[in-house]
This record gives C-alpha cells, sequence and structure tokens, in this order.
C-alpha cells in the first residue's frame, strides 16, 4: 500500500479533530433585561466589546426600555456614560453620540440645522422639519419624562416645538413675501 | 490672560481711567456670559403701528359690538321659532328680513371703517414682515432660532409661557393693547418671548387682511344685488361666514378656552445632572 493512502486519511482526522477540540466561539448576545439600568449598562459594555458591536442600536433600545420602567434623574448620568463609553470603545463617534444624548435627553430639538438660515435652509422644507421634530419629540418624551421623570422639561420640549411651529410659520411667509 | 484683555496690536498702553472702564466692561461681560444679541423686532415705527392699529380696531369694534349683539339675538329668535326650512312663513319671513336688514347695516358699519383699519393692518403687517424676515429668516439658522425660543430660563427647564395664538379668545383691541404692553417695556421680555409675539401679531395681520378683504368683496356682492333685504329673504352661508369671521377676529372666539398652563416648571437647580454631551 502506498504510504500516503494511509496518511492522507490520518491527517484528514486529526484536522477534523484539532476542529472539534477548539470550535470558533460565537458571540453570546442576550440583550439585557430587568429594571436594573446599571447592571444594564453593565452587560451591555461586557457583551459590546466581547463581539456583539453589531448589534449596538439593539443594545441602546433595550437600555431605553428599561431606563422607561424605572424613571430617575440619575439615568441621564448611566446614558451619558453609556454612550461616552461607546465613543472611547469606538463604537460610536462623538458627534453621534451627543445627537443621541440630547435627541432624548434635552429639550433642544437636534432636528434643527445649524448651518444655512432659515429662510433659506428651513422655509423650502418646513413641512418635513416639522414632522421631524414631532418624532424628536415622541423621543424627547421616552427621554425625560419616561426615563429620568422630568415632566417639567418635556413640557418644555413640547412647548418649544409649538413656538418654533407658530414663529416659522410666520417667517416663511415674511421669507416669501418679497 | 482673559482674551478680554488681550492689548489690541498696534494700541497705545490704556491710561488708568480708561483701563478702569475696559475692566469694568470686561467683568461685567464675564459675568453676563456673553448676552446674546437683542433682536430688533419691535423698533419705534412699529410699536407706534401696533398701537394704532388697537385703536382703530377698537372703534371698529365699538361700532359693530351692538349691530352683532343684535344680529345674534335675531339669530337666536329665528332658529328658537324653527323658521329654519319654514320660509313660506310670514312671521318667519319678517324674521329673516330683519337679519338680513341688520347683516346689511353690519356689512355698512365695515364699510366705513375698514379703510382705516386695513391701512393700519398693512402698515403693521409689512413692518413686521420686514423685521421677521431680516431678524429671524436671514440672521438666524434654525438652530440659532430655537435657542433664541428658550432663551436662559428655557435652558434651566423655567418657561415664559406667552400665550400662543389662536387661543387668546379676547377682542382684537385688548390682544393689541396686550402685545404693545409686551413688547413696548423693554428688558420685561426675553428674545424668545419677542419672537412669538411678533409672529403671533403677524399672523394676526394676515388674518385680519383676509377678513377685509372677504368683507370687502361681500360688500360689493352686496351692493351688486341692490337692496339686500328685498332680494334675500334668509341668511346665507356666506353670510354667516362673514359673521363668525367678524366676531372670531374682532372679539375672540367665544368657545376659547384659555390655554391650559402648563404645570410649573421645577426650577432646576444645580442638583440636575449635566452631561459632558449636552448642547
Amino acid at each position: 500500500m502506498h504510504p500516503l493512502r494511509t496518511f492522507v486519511p490520518l491527517l484528514a482526522l486529526l484536522g477534523l479533530g484539532a476542529c472539534q477540540s477548539d470550535p470558533p466561539k460565537a458571540p453570546l448576545c442576550r440583550l439585557p433585561t430587568g429594571n436594573d439600568l446599571a447592571a444594564a449598562v453593565s452587560q451591555a459594555q461586557s457583551d459590546l466589546a466581547s463581539g456583539c458591536a453589531s448589534r449596538y442600536e439593539d443594545y441602546f433600545g433595550a437600555l431605553l426600555r428599561i431606563g422607561a420602567g424605572n424613571p430617575d434623574p440619575d439615568n441621564a448620568r448611566r446614558f451619558s456614560g453609556f454612550l461616552e463609553w461607546s465613543v472611547d470603545q469606538g463604537l460610536i463617534n462623538r458627534r453621534q453620540a451627543q445627537t443621541r444624548y440630547n435627541r432624548y435627553f434635552n429639550v433642544k430639538y437636534m432636528t434643527l440645522g445649524r448651518q444655512y438660515n432659515v429662510c433659506s435652509d428651513t422655509c423650502p422644507r418646513r413641512p418635513e422639519v416639522l414632522a421631524a421634530m414631532r418624532r424628536e419629540l415622541g423621543d424627547k418624551k421616552l427621554g425625560l419624562m419616561d426615563i429620568l421623570g422630568d415632566r417639567a422639561r418635556y413640557q418644555r420640549a413640547d412647548r418649544l416645538y409649538q413656538e418654533t411651529e407658530l414663529v416659522l410659520e410666520a417667517t416663511c411667509s415674511a421669507c416669501g413675501a418679497r | 490672560m482673559h482674551p478680554l484683555h488681550r492689548p489690541i496690536p498696534g494700541q497705545h498702553p490704556p491710561r488708568l481711567p480708561a483701563l478702569a472702564c475696559a475692566c469694568l466692561l470686561a467683568w461685567s461681560a464675564a459675568a453676563g456670559a456673553a448676552p446674546a444679541p437683542t433682536l430688533r423686532l419691535f423698533p419705534t415705527a412699529v410699536l407706534e403701528e401696533i398701537k394704532q392699529t388697537g385703536n382703530v380696531a377698537q372703534e371698529l369694534e365699538s361700532g359693530l359690538q351692538p349691530v352683532i349683539a343684535r344680529l345674534d339675538q335675531q339669530q337666536r329668535l329665528y332658529l328658537d321659532s324653527k323658521c329654519d326650512g319654514a320660509e313660506a312663513d310670514a312671521g318667519c319671513d319678517q324674521l329673516a328680513r330683519q337679519l338680513a336688514t341688520t347683516y346689511l347695516e353690519m356689512l355698512q358699519v365695515m364699510e366705513v371703517r375698514l379703510p382705516e383699519m386695513e391701512q393700519a393692518v398693512n402698515h403693521t403687517r409689512k413692518g413686521l414682515e420686514k423685521r421677521l424676515r431680516r431678524e429671524l429668516g436671514q440672521k438666524k439658522t434654525a438652530w440659532d432660532l430655537q435657542e433664541t425660543l428658550l432663551g436662559k430660563a428655557g435652558r434651566r427647564g423655567a418657561t415664559h409661557k406667552p400665550r400662543l395664538r389662536g387661543r387668546s379668545g379676547m377682542r382684537l383691541s385688548d390682544r393689541f393693547r396686550q402685545y404693545y404692553n409686551l413688547v413696548a417695556r423693554p428688558g420685561q421680555q426675553g428674545n424668545g418671548s419677542l419672537a412669538v409675539v411678533a409672529a403671533d401679531i403677524y399672523l394676526d395681520m394676515e388674518e385680519a387682511s383676509e377678513l377685509i378683504a372677504r368683507t370687502r368683496e361681500e360688500i360689493s356682492r352686496a351692493t351688486l344685488m341692490g337692496e339686500l333685504n328685498q332680494s334675500m329673504g334668509v341668511i346665507t352661508p356666506q353670510m354667516h361666514q362673514v359673521v363668525a369671521g367678524v366676531k372670531s377676529i374682532l372679539f375672540g372666539e367665544a368657545g376659547d378656552a384659555p390655554p391650559a398652563d402648563a404645570a410649573p416648571a421645577r426650577a432646576a437647580g444645580s442638583d440636575r445632572y449635566l452631561s459632558p454631551l449636552q448642547l
């Protein structure tokens, strides 16, 4: 018998054996549950650092749901800490972290542009801008009221939307009436 | 060195009084933490126009109030007598003619007062239009606009709560008096409130302009038809619309409840967490 005839199957068996003894580890990405936001943040950080980064949005959503179940002003610190950690880990950039934090936990609307003036930039797409603000107001309700329990600031955000709508209506009418 | 203390290149060292002034200025600037530039939405000319429009509106109201009260009374009587759909009845026919006569009287009062009102409204509207376009439309981005609306108090969580349009439920003249009082006292209102008030007045003026145009059309139509109370027996939907418009603009909407004030904002103390990510 040719020596290769016995050697090749042996090698194949050895290789298979090696695969069986060291299988590739699939990351275990279990979204956090429960009511303890601090614990959920720790678990999310641990998972995201261990191969679950592609599910970043799902983890952030889970943290929002957990926060909403237990309103606390201190939750702002927890979310801020989590977002800053995410920046340090390279999961999101600083601007994305700021946008995300302020969208949920600040009265100001991130939807509103900062580059061009109201007449040239905002007025031509006023319905879209207002629709985006309404969506953001929904996120502010979740962040400010449900997660932080800060009713006053949510009401200010709501009023800011109404004031912006009114002032834009008048200003855009004035812009178009030259 | 504080940036405000940096010497301007080529300038001589300031003398003592000048230095004291500079220090005072620098200190006040630092203490005030870069005050927001004042919005020039209400220069004196615009203020005077607002005042004038309020006066003209009051005259119009005084002339119209008794006529509209009579119109309401006749309308109630017409409906209570179940005249709607019973025009053949002699009594109902008489009521309908009375209604039409009073309506014509209302149009006549308006015809006399309208040119002056129209002029006042248009001046105020044009003045504010220019200011809104320049100060808010061209000088500001949408982000600046929201910062203006929030003001310093807004950032802390407190709110000015200026009443928003369409909810005031008050007479036009009273509204103008209130507007004038709001904007004529510098320092009483933040820029945010001024922007809201300016928008409010401007949109009111647009609506008033439309009402004036509609009323003028209605007057022309009625005139063309000759003696209104001879040609029309009943109050028409167009007449209803004009009367409702006049009432809502001049006297405020009767069914309008004042806006539910937001719960008093909790004055955000120093204990509220401020994230380094916060804008």
